[in-house]
């Protein structure tokens, strides 16, 4: 085959060089194929050592909402950092440490600095739901919920508790799909 | 002019692609790695719903059968299942304090399958068994709408637990010995609806 093609370039008479029109051709295909599936991920993970999510078989695809993260050493809303967690040692099992919030950034169960953050997300989006009419657009009280899977269920509890407390009452634990 | 332009049709080349090419082969390996290989899910939970007070002049409904109250309470010890349909025995003590006394439903396992006192680590607690008991709790109990379960972790167990018993409680997934019994090729449902409550 490619001899035969040898030939025939010979016997044209003119040496042609790489012809990169079909390959453009391909190109623009996988361009397009990958901004497609680029922009159909609606929210997205930033990859730390802090933040591992866990593994599940869940398959619903995540919709945008507001989105909280806790790691091994911050939490943030929408990107934004809010606060540093801290480390303590683990009483019950003695050379492990324990994540935790803050004590002086807590009222009882209540993480004040993200109750106050919520509470302004949930006005904006009641404000933009009322100003534009669109339920699509209004105040869902969803919350994304992409907690580290090392962290103890106190942390998560008080990150639902505050949730709560600013009108977020549906969660949504962003977790890895299991393959397969 | 006529002639001007014949000649410079005549002269024409082909469009240098070789710039464009060099931007859509810098795009791909850049998407390739933004898009990531890894896929995202969700689940869904909710806060415990306080019910709303009964009106007392609307005359109670008489329903043939109550629904389901199923509750799973994770511990360190492992998983105890707990629902309003249990069969009471006579002189049986007070269900809060029957937990304590009897134990974990499903108690940890190592990966050999001898039975653990604690949960040292998440892969130690015996999600496969809690679905076996899942499964045994709808047959005998739920009615078809009965598809809640309240989860109560202890404050120290890790969030990795708690996702891996929604697994657990939602389908029939992680029994190997079951056959996919829905015509879409999905398992059987067991309790999808999770509802996390304060935990202990």
């Amino acid at each position: 085959m490619a001899s035969k093609l040898k030939k025939h370039s010979r016997g044209r008479g003119e040496d042609e060089g790489l012809s990169i029109n079909s390959m453009m051709d391909i190109m623009v295909i996988i361009l397009v194929f990958l901004l497609k599936s680029y922009s159909t991920e609606s929210i997205t993970v930033a990859a730390s050592a802090d933040l591992t999510l866990p593994v599940s078989s869940a398959t619903k695809s995540p919709e945008t909402a507001v989105s909280v993260v806790v790691s091994q050493s911050q939490l943030s809303v929408d990107g934004e950092f809010i606060l540093a967690m801290e480390k303590v040692a683990d009483e019950a099992n003695p050379g492990q440490t324990l994540t935790q919030f803050p004590e002086e950034e807590k009222k009882g169960q209540l993480i004040t600095v993200l109750h106050d953050v919520l509470l302004e997300k949930a006005k904006q989006a009641q404000a933009m739901g009322e100003l534009t009419g669109s339920d699509e657009l209004g105040f869902k009280g969803r919350l994304l919920l992409q907690c580290d899977k090392g962290l103890p269920f106190e942390v998560v509890r008080q990150v639902m508790y505050t949730a709560g407390q600013a009108q977020f009452g549906e969660f949504r634990f962003v977790v890895y799909q299991q393959e397969g | 002019m006529a002639g001007k332009g014949r000649r410079s049709v005549g002269k024409m080349t082909d469009l240098d692609l070789i710039p464009i090419m060099n931007l859509v082969s810098i795009l791909i390996p850049f998407l390739l790695l933004a898009s990531g290989q890894i896929k995202l899910a969700i689940i869904d939970s909710t806060m415990p719903a306080i019910g709303a007070p009964s009106d007392p002049s609307e005359p109670p409904e008489e329903e043939e059968e109550p629904p389901l109250t199923l509750s799973i309470v994770i511990t360190e010890k492992g998983f105890s299942v707990k629902h309003n349909k249990e069969p009471k025995l006579e002189g049986e003590v007070a269900p809060a304090a029957e937990g304590e006394e009897k134990g974990p439903t499903v108690p940890c396992k190592d990966e050999s399958g001898n039975e653990l006192t604690t949960c040292d680590t998440p892969d130690h607690y015996d999600y496969v068994g809690l679905t076996k008991n899942l499964v045994e709790v709808q047959t005998k109990y739920a009615r078809p709408d009965d598809q809640n379960v309240i989860l109560a972790p202890e404050s120290a167990v890790k969030y990795e637990v708690l996702v891996r018993t929604m697994d657990a409680t939602r389908d029939e997934a992680l029994l190997e010995d079951k056959a996919k019994t829905n015509d879409d090729g999905t398992y059987n449902t067991l309790f999808p609806f999770v509802v996390v409550a304060g935990g202990l």
